[in-house]
């Protein structure tokens, strides 16, 4: 295989995957903004037939969903995956192949989202909240749906494996000298994206695992009507939803927080007050305020009141920010450079769709406003006006730095004024149609409805027609921008001061950029062609991963995470036409991919073929004293406690819910003594833990068979046990009030902790293999340990699942 | 830690367990049961955490990191409930 396409297939390289998700990114925002533009063309004029109904919702949920989950969030990723260990000093991200992974499972899920459109019936249409039972299969069915849901289970297990890359990277691999005062802003910024991604994205994977299990298996949790779906539903998606819009934004405010010192020449005025209040409001209250958008459910008026207060309060940090950065423009010295103004823009936007929002916090406000255009005149200032023009701020500041060239500023300065122009003709005539019905493909000519949509319509294209300036911009600089100084913007931010070799410009290594710029390593072995830089690699002694370093680079490179996320894919791709005979062989394939390349990447360990670099001691207060992959565990399992606190949460609403449930279906004597087996194995597990620190190898093998003894024991009791319900009538399709709900319950959520134990299974056979071939030692031990912690985390989730399952 | 600290933790999860089930036959009011029982769950919950996975030996940093998802699940459970009126 050419060596650029193994590189760009197999690289784990944080500048790589950080390219690969941003121009992933820009296709997926290609895709939503033609939908987009399809809907406002629609919507042009009154009576318009141009799309039918089934046609525009498609474009608009799909619009909301691609955007949203493929393209606005992932911008920040690309650019954190690129810039934040260049920031912090590092060489890399904490665990390179999980970080690609992370991408290609972010690309496999989008790519399932897209190839919805392609099978019969067509996508998902029941609007980018797929609020429940609309999305269910009596109201949308067809398998498009069914895939958009499971591309998004997919991109939300992506999310949740990068967050935890990044935050250890950030808490780990910061290089000495670095402390959490000197962080850069971006840096920072990313930091609070991570943690509210943490802990909002498991609760998307429990409701769209639900809401699939729904559609493939015929579980009932919102297709019965005895329990409330729709409020279950708005909980559990708008857990998620409301982090969100601070997941979109805050990378955005990094990037602006980061470049207005540099373009003012002053420090940023309250530093320290801007983080205080993100760490302390923003992200904790992001998950404090989601029934704001449940209002209209009829949820209790005192409920109603609690949240507004809350919401209202959530503005007060982001006057804080908006103060911070007015202060910062007032007392610098601007230098109106295309990056500047695109962070100036993005305040603007920020401060009008802000302003919007009090509105909406109000209930009785909330009651007019909810179902018209101005909420989503009011989000688009947000989520889109102020990110996206932060993210286009961060792309003309690093674009020297990622392809060692200098962008046409004339062209940037026209980009700028027809977006901000194009943007505001969009979205803020729709501030004014406050009376129009938002979900609705054509409208009557009332009022000044047509005047204002036309106006809209216009302004969307000339807003994606700003677009193609972009375009042709980056190609302008990648191909024939004149080469950038080592430190074009002056900036005293690492990763343009460094002379960590691999984030060394061109300028200062006394090496004229490669054609096409540094960006444009696509063919060819590069190290060869720039002696310096290789020179300038081997004086390192450490491998690069650099670009440019081919030779280095090729140790860095793993097919496992492309392979596992293809499998992933291939396997749900067939789930979503389950029962279909395509739906077996798919599964079939899927799944043999999936266990392939288990067993490959626990080969690759056994033989240490994929070695990540050590990082040099440095700055890692305040997580000195633990190692890299007991944190990067800790951080998993905070998140696994969200992913089953939400499964368990769901339950027991419906439990409160349901006014009928089946009593004495389960056997408790056999229950119980299953309960004694998993927490015995806990209690082996431990032991084999006490019995490596003592340095005792054989008793180390043996505790960890009588664990993997106790655990098989339990699964088998587990199946025995779903065989004997299934034959007593508790079925998916039980005619008996409540049953078919504890049926659904109890297979999808028991199940799922089932999974679990089963992954610990598999995972102990490669320890015990490892263990017997002597790898495991009184002092270096640690994947046991970490193990441990996972198996301890299972057995405490069925300490509750146990009781609430059984005896409650 | 000591083996006999780790055998002891072990004997209070058998008896917790048990506990529970005997709670099951034995307490007639539902309320009561549910306290009785989430008390014991979450009993054996924390000392999992302490003992199994070694929290109280762990820096402050990663207790503090341990509590927040259990912050934000109290309001989600809380909330939810509460929204069904």
């Amino acid at each position: 295989m050419q060596y650029w396409l193994r590189r760009w297939l197999f690289t784990t390289n944080h500048k790589d995957v950080g390219l690969l998700y941003f121009f992933t990114s820009l296709y997926f925002g290609i895709v939503g903004a033609i939908l987009a533009l399809l809907m406002r063309t629609q919507l042009s004029i009154p009576n318009n037939a141009l799309l039918s109904a089934i046609y525009y919702n498609q474009a608009v949920t799909m619009h909301g969903l691609i955007m949203v989950f493929w393209f606005l969030s992932p911008l920040g990723i690309a650019f954190a995956n690129y810039f934040v260990p260049l920031q912090i000093g590092a060489s890399d991200l904490a665990f390179p192949r999980l970080n690609a992974m992370s991408y290609w499972l972010f690309l496999s899920g989008g790519l399932l989202a897209v190839i919805s459109f392609f099978v019969p019936g067509g996508s998902a249409n029941a609007g980018w909240t797929t609020y429940q039972p609309l999305a269910t299969t009596t109201f949308e069915p067809g398998v498009g749906p069914t895939l958009v849901y499971l591309g998004l289970v997919l991109l939300a297990a992506s999310v949740t494996l990068g967050s935890v890359n990044i935050l250890v990277s950030i808490a780990w691999l910061r290089r000495a000298g670095m402390t959490l005062s000197k962080l850069p802003m971006f840096t920072w910024f990313i930091l609070f994206t991570i943690i509210a991604m943490l802990f909002a994205f498991p609760t998307l994977i429990a409701a769209f695992v639900l809401a699939s299990t729904d559609r493939i298996l015929g579980t009932v949790f919102f297709s019965t009507t005895s329990i409330q779906p729709s409020i279950l539903w708005d909980n559990l998606f708008w857990f998620f939803g409301h982090p969100e819009v601070y997941i979109v934004l805050l990378p955005s405010f990094g990037i602006i927080a980061n470049i207005l010192p540099v373009f003012t020449g002053r420090p940023l005025a309250a530093k320290n007050a801007i983080l205080v209040a993100t760490a302390l409001i923003v992200v904790p209250l992001s998950f404090g305020v989601w029934m704001h958008h449940m209002f209209l459910t009829g949820i209790p008026v005192s409920l109603q009141g609690a949240f507004s207060i809350a919401t209202i309060a959530i503005s007060i940090p982001f006057d804080v920010i908006t103060l911070s950065f007015v202060e910062s423009l007032i007392r610098g010295r601007v230098r109106f450079v295309t990056p500047m103004l695109f962070a100036l823009g993005g305040v603007v936007l920020f401060i009008i769709g802000g302003i919007m929002g009090v509105f909406l916090s109000s209930p009785v406000l909330d009651r007019v406003l909810r179902g018209s255009y101005f909420v989503v005149s009011h989000f688009h200032y947000v989520m889109v006006g102020a990110a996206i023009f932060g993210i286009f701020a961060g792309i003309y500041y690093w674009l020297p730095r990622m392809t060692g060239r200098m962008y046409n500023e004339r062209l940037g300065k026209i980009h700028f004024v027809i977006s901000f122009v194009g943007f505001n003709i969009l979205y803020f005539p729709m501030s004014f149609l406050f009376d129009m019905p938002r979900r609705v493909f054509t409208y009557q000519n009332i009022g000044n409805w047509a005047m204002l949509n036309g106006l809209a319509s216009v302004g969307a294209f000339v807003f994606a027609g700003a677009q193609i300036i972009l375009a042709a911009n980056l190609l302008h600089t990648w191909f024939r921008g004149p080469i950038a100084p080592a430190n074009p913007w002056a900036s005293e931010d690492l990763e343009w001061t460094s002379s960590v070799p691999h984030i060394t410009p061109a300028a200062e290594m006394d090496v004229s950029p490669p054609p096409g710029g540094w960006i444009g390593q696509l063919v060819g072995p590069p190290l060869a062609a720039y002696p310096a830089l290789a020179a300038h690699s081997a004086i390192s002694g450490t491998p690069s991963h650099s670009l440019d370093a081919a030779e280095a680079h090729a140790g860095h490179l793993s097919t496992r995470p492309i392979e596992l996320s293809v499998g992933a894919m291939v396997f749900l791709f067939g789930a979503a036409f389950y029962p279909a005979m395509l739906s077996y062989a798919a599964m079939g394939i899927g799944g043999i991919i999936v266990v392939y390349t288990l067993i490959g990447w626990a080969r690759d360990d056994l033989a240490e073929k994929f070695v990540v670099p050590s990082e040099p001691e440095g700055d890692r207060w305040p997580f000195s004293a633990v190692p890299k992959l007991k944190l990067g565990m800790w951080v998993f399992l905070s998140s696994e406690v969200v992913l089953f606190g939400s499964f368990l949460g769901a339950y027991i609403f419906i439990r409160a819910a349901s006014p009928a449930w089946p009593t004495g279906i389960h056997d408790i004597p056999l229950g119980t003594l299953n309960t004694l087996v998993l927490v015995s194995s806990g209690f082996t597990m431990v032991m084999g833990l006490q019995a490596i620190r003592a340095g005792n190898q054989s008793g180390l093998l043996k505790w960890l068979a009588g664990t993997f003894v106790l655990g098989a024991i339990f699964m088998g009791v587990k199946v025995s046990e779903w065989i004997n319900l299934g034959a007593s009538g508790l079925t998916l399709s039980a005619a008996v009030p409540g049953w078919s709900l504890a049926a659904s319950a109890y297979y999808v959520i028991v199940g799922l902790h089932g999974a679990h134990v089963t992954a610990g299974l598999l995972m102990m056979i490669y320890l015990m293999k490892k263990t017997s071939s002597g790898a495991y030692t009184r002092d270096s031990h640690e994947a046991i340990e970490n193990f441990g912690l996972y198996w301890a985390f299972v057995d405490i989730v069925w300490c509750f699942v146990f009781p609430l399952f059984y005896l409650l | 830690m000591r083996n006999s600290v780790v055998v002891v933790v072990w004997a209070y999860m058998i008896a917790a367990v048990l506990t529970e089930v005997e709670s099951f036959y034995t307490i007639a009011n539902v309320t009561v049961l549910d306290s009785v029982v989430s008390l014991l769950a979450a009993s054996q919950a924390v000392a999992i955490v302490l003992f199994f996975m070694h929290l109280k030996d762990e820096p402050g940093s990663i207790r503090l990191f341990a509590l927040i998802p259990i912050m934000f699940l109290s309001a989600l459970f809380i909330a939810m409930l509460a929204s069904l009126g």
